[in-house]
């Protein structure tokens, strides 16, 4: 009640000249700010230990690899016998994974496990 | 088009790449088992064909990224559940 109190007794000094539904629409928004950056507070983005481990998941489960061969240092190609196809359907199965959509530019630099953990760990999306 | 500007991947296969990633996007948007077809299907013609064609051969490679993208726009469609395989002499996929 004291923070609806505050917010009225705030908006009211700018918009004396709008109408009724002006001052609800904008205290609509307020509102919605703040319980938006209450979702956010409390943080929901996952720690970089949590996106090596379903990386890392996600490559060994992998049909064409061997999963003793996988470790965070591993490059697709180089290291594990895959062609580009086969990188291409990695990246896929990432985006799947952490619900991401990498638009081709990236999706064709991710080449090993440290580049995908390092673009999926710093994209605010990833969940 | 066809400028090559990363040091490992030329223009043209990153065009069959990105055209095979569209495939798998749009598979995606089928229900399971049509998805599974549809995955197993196109992974098997980008493999075959990468195996069977000469990499130099630009000419067939851009006839079949073309037909490629063709296919690709009529799976797009909701009405197109799936892709089926018709065997004549040489391994074609056919819509259904």
């Amino acid at each position: 009640m004291a923070l609806r109190r505050a917010i009225l007794g705030h908006i009211r000094v700018p918009v004396q000249t709008l109408t009724l539904t002006g001052i609800k629409q904008n205290q609509q928004w307020s509102l919605c700010g703040s319980s938006l950056r209450f979702m956010s507070s409390h943080d929901d983005h996952i720690t970089k230990e949590e996106v090596i481990e379903r990386v890392l998941s996600v490559v060994k489960s992998f049909p064409k690899v061997d999963p003793s061969q996988v470790t965070t240092g591993v490059h697709f190609q180089k290291d594990l016998g895959l062609d580009s196809l086969d990188n291409v359907e990695i990246v896929m199965a990432l985006e799947e994974e952490f619900k991401l959509e990498i638009p081709d530019k990236e999706a064709d630099k991710i080449d090993s496990c440290n580049l995908a953990i390092e673009y999926i760990s710093n994209h605010p999306m990833a969940s | 088009m066809g400028a090559s500007s990363g040091p490992r991947l030329s223009g043209i296969q990153k065009q069959v790449l990105s055209l095979y990633r569209e495939f798998l996007r749009v598979a995606r948007s089928k229900s399971g088992e049509d998805r599974h077809q549809i995955e197993s299907i196109v992974s098997a013609e980008f493999r075959h064909n990468s195996n069977e064609i000469d990499c130099k051969n630009f000419i067939y490679i851009e006839y079949l990224l073309r037909r490629g993208k063709k296919q690709l726009e009529q799976l797009k469609s909701p009405d197109i559940v799936g892709l089926s395989y018709l065997n004549v002499g040489s391994s074609q996929p056919k819509k259904t």
